[in-house]
């Protein structure tokens, strides 16, 4: 509350410094705070806490109000946020977190040791229905050294561990007695973020207000707008009258229908390689695409320059691997997939495949190369892009037949059930380079990853030893060979990393694209006092 | 009329208990779970974080195990909490039910009061100019798809114009607004959905009002009452409309279970949270309690909407009160 108080206070001395003539308090180069951002979103946010929110749009508003203990920065290296510092144990087993001093929760209460380990604990905690407790139950023991100390001991070395720590830190003392699945803090979160919870209207509005006593500063811009708008079409009407100040672009709507006069001075369009790809994944159990020679000739044949011009009009970049190019796990030296119908059908010809009965179809001991491509309803540019490698394929003998179900029988009884040929899929994926779940061969349960059946030992070698490495050179090394044995191997035919297209209003000043994408400065984002559109408004 | 009432309301509990089964079993019946959405193709999700979950949410049980928790807990007038959010589902359908009835409401009023005097009007003359030119029209809305007649209207009036906001309910600063103002500002807002769901519905009522009212118009009674010498407009109304318009107490019952459920594709398009999106939602999510809720509910007022009618009916026309009685 004295927050907010002394908040008002300021602006008041500002207005009437403003009526009397004088220059503002605030020292020149100091950016003005005020007005409001409004955010267009398709989906709307389900659980406020960072525990238990798994979809985007809760992700988002998470995000601002909670911290965790270590956060990506602008060049995706992990730095302190809630930690100031942390130590590594030579035996790579313990972290020691170093807190922030001073810092406080939105209703003024200081953040210490004891709420992270009460977060540990929640995490674990096989009552809270989190889907996230994979990360943590390699921990042996939390240790709260001090006020501002902890230490994880872990049972192995684990170098996913220090992302995990991403994880937004809980209020102890508001959560103690509440039960995490059902508390009322799910939809009136308090956390230590740059953004406070004001109020959501479900299905329609979040808004969020500045926090005056956020550690770094106090964030600019005075309210964060959610705007929940179902429809993309409906959504695109609102950028076109002004009504919405950041929302993501589809390719189409990027390259086509954004460079009317109006748009172009209004809106500044940013892009940027999404971390995710797309693939088609082989089920290497059906004897066909056992053979490496026959994957590598499907990769061949596939002009991936023609899907990223044709589906996303070139917003995107051919995939050689499981990374962006933006990630220092990224090998450079993995040469990007060239079409050369010549080699594949050479390549098919060594496997045994020929074209002997005239059919046009290539074909082996009397069965002509036919395969079905499964992929989930719903998506367009799925299914644009099985065209485009249907008729790929087409040209070197290979009828490829797409099949397009509804997402959870497409999951449940076809990918779970291991029941298909190939898949047309995408991954997004975190920021750390660990890819043990989808491509180490004990993933391969029902229900687990490794759907495609991959195995090959130096890889399984490789993954563990990413996983217990943190020197960041040598995990580069073991990530860089993954990614060469992996466009060998061609378990997938890797497609491409789509771009994100965020557009936003010019009057937001401090906007700019990094690797990270344009976010991560958020709080520094603010617009001259003359160009604000959205008024102050009366804390009540 | 009281026995009779009474027989066909506990009537209705079998039937009602049969629906729950089905749909029950029927979304059940549908692959995935709730909890997919929240571990689904997330590789940071073990798949013993996924089983834990849903041994949590008892989704391990068997079906008929599960039913019976559920029909014990509906039977305390519990629907239980939602998957998605883990809110009581009464709780977001009670938040969701509000905008939906006003609009529905609004809606009716407005069709009924266009549709009706539209299909009188034309069966007066069938044929007649009016009769051709109105049934174009109507059937042009009709046929029209919503989603593109909304879109059509919000680049006109809202982008083109800019005399109405594109989507939504309220103005982004409408929360401090005193409240004449913000009742004032939603109905701006209401007005491009409602002018929507008025049009692509005219077509129903007008021609079911229009061919009701012909039938009667060709009884012997009526032409018995022209000959008799009454006026043209007391015939009409008073002997044409009163029988002409039994049908429409039937629709209008029957419209009872759709004033609380939204449409889909309305509450997209126009960013109105309503219980059409809140069905779909959790259909799409497989959320079970909130399927079942609304299923129950729906399945409910359909019963009672029908029984209502027959009321009105049996009030009408004591024939039919007479048939049911024996």
């Amino acid at each position: 509350m004295s927050a907010r108080r002394s908040l008002t206070h300021g602006r008041s001395v500002l207005v009437v410094s403003i009526l009397l003539g004088l220059s503002p308090p605030l020292p020149a180069q100091e950016p003005a705070t005020g007005d409001a951002i409004v955010v267009g979103s398709i989906g709307d946010a389900s659980r406020l806490l960072p525990l238990l929110a798994s979809d985007s749009a809760s992700g988002d508003i998470v995000g601002l109000v909670y911290n965790g203990l270590v956060k990506y920065d602008k060049d995706l290296n992990l730095v302190g946020d809630l930690a100031e510092r942390w130590e590594i144990s030579a035996d790579n087993r313990t972290i020691t977190f170093h807190l922030r001093p001073g810092v406080r929760w939105h209703d003024g209460a200081p953040c210490t040791a004891e709420d992270v380990r009460f977060t540990y604990q929640k995490l674990i905690d096989p009552a809270v229905r989190t889907p996230y407790a994979g990360d943590y139950e390699l921990i042996e023991s939390a240790e709260v050294l001090d006020a501002l100390t902890i230490q994880f001991r872990y049972r192995e070395p684990f170098a996913p561990a220090l992302e995990s720590w991403g994880m937004g830190i809980l209020p102890k003392h508001l959560l103690a007695s509440e039960d995490l699945n059902t508390t009322r803090y799910l939809r009136d979160p308090v956390g230590t973020g740059p953004y406070r919870f004001r109020r959501w209207r479900t299905g329609e509005l979040i808004e969020l207000r500045a926090f005056a006593d956020y550690f770094e500063h106090r964030p600019y811009l005075d309210r964060y707008l959610y705007r929940i708008i179902p429809d993309q079409a409906t959504l695109f009407l609102e950028l076109l009258v002004g009504a919405v100040d950041w929302t993501g672009l589809t390719p189409l709507q990027y390259s086509r229908q954004t460079d009317t006069a109006y748009l172009r001075t209004r809106y500044q369009k940013f892009r940027y390689p999404s971390f995710g790809f797309a693939y088609l994944g082989y089920n290497l159990s059906d004897a066909r695409f056992a053979d490496v020679r026959v994957r590598r000739a499907l990769t061949l044949a596939v002009d991936h320059a023609a899907i990223v011009d044709g589906v996303l009009y070139g917003l995107g970049a051919p995939a050689t691997g499981p990374y962006p190019q933006a990630s220092w796990a990224y090998n450079p030296d993995v040469a990007p997939a060239t079409r050369d119908v010549a080699a594949a059908k050479r390549l098919l010809a060594e496997a045994g495949w020929a074209e002997t009965d005239g059919d046009g179809w290539l074909d082996r001991g009397g069965e002509p190369f036919r395969f079905t491509l499964i992929t989930n309803q719903g998506n367009e540019v799925r299914r644009q892009v099985a065209e485009l490698v249907q008729r790929h394929l087409r040209e070197v003998g290979v009828d490829v037949q797409i099949k397009i179900m509804e997402w959870s029988t497409f999951v449940h009884e076809f990918i779970d059930k291991r029941r298909f040929e190939a898949v047309l899929l995408g991954w997004s994926l975190s920021r750390d380079p660990d890819l043990y779940n989808l491509f180490h061969s004990s993933k391969t349960k029902e229900g687990e990853y490794n759907f495609v059946g991959y195995a090959n030992p130096r890889v399984d070698e490789l993954l563990v030893a990413g996983r217990q490495t943190f020197d960041r050179e040598a995990r580069r090394r073991i990530y860089h060979e993954v990614h060469r044995i992996l466009a060998e191997d061609q378990p997938y035919t890797f497609l491409y990393v789509a771009d994100a297209l965020p557009m936003v209003d010019r009057r937001f000043r401090n906007v700019r694209a990094t690797p990270a994408g344009i976010g991560d400065n958020f709080i520094e984002w603010h617009v001259p006092p003359a160009e604000q559109r959205y008024r102050a408004v009366m804390e009540r | 009329m009281l026995r009779y009432s009474l027989r066909r309301l506990l009537a209705m509990i079998p039937v009602l208990l049969w629906i729950t089964v089905l749909s029950f079993g029927i979304i059940h019946l549908a692959p995935g779970k709730p909890t997919d959405v929240l571990t689904q193709f997330n590789p940071k999700v073990s798949l013993e974080a996924r089983q834990r979950m849903e041994q949590l949410y008892g989704l391990d049980q068997p079906v008929h195990v599960q039913y019976g928790r559920w029909l014990s807990r509906v039977a305390r007038l519990d629907f239980g909490r939602s998957f998605l959010d883990d809110r009581p589902v009464m709780e977001k359908i009670a938040e969701r039910l509000p905008i939906t009835l006003t609009l529905n409401v609004l809606a009716l009023v407005l069709v009924f009061g266009i549709a009706v005097p539209l299909g009188v009007r034309a069966a007066v003359r069938p044929g007649g100019l009016f009769d051709r030119v109105t049934t174009v029209l109507v059937f042009l809305g009709y046929s029209m798809p919503s989603f593109w007649l909304a879109l059509l209207g919000m680049a006109l009036f809202s982008v083109t114009l800019r005399w109405l906001p594109v989507s939504g309910l309220h103005a982004l600063d409408a929360e401090s607004w005193a409240w004449w103002r913000r009742l004032l500002d939603m109905g701006w807002h209401l007005i491009l959905p409602l002018a929507v769901t008025a049009v692509v519905s005219l077509a129903g009522l007008s021609r079911y009002a229009r061919a009701s009212l012909l039938d009667v118009l060709r009884q012997d009674y009526m032409r018995t009452a022209r000959a008799k010498g009454l006026p043209q407009g007391r015939v009409l109304f008073h002997h044409g409309l009163r029988n002409g318009l039994l049908p429409i107490i039937t629709i209008l019952g029957l419209s009872l279970p759709d004033l609380i459920s939204g449409s889909v594709v309305a509450e997209t398009i126009f960013s109105i949270p309503g219980m059409g999106r809140l069905f779909y939602e959790a259909v799409m999510a497989r959320d079970y309690a909130v399927v079942m809720a609304l299923v129950t509910i729906g399945a409910l007022l359909t019963l009672l909407g029908n029984f209502l009618a027959d009321l009105a009916y049996a009030a009408a026309d004591p024939r039919i009160r007479v048939g049911g009685a024996q």
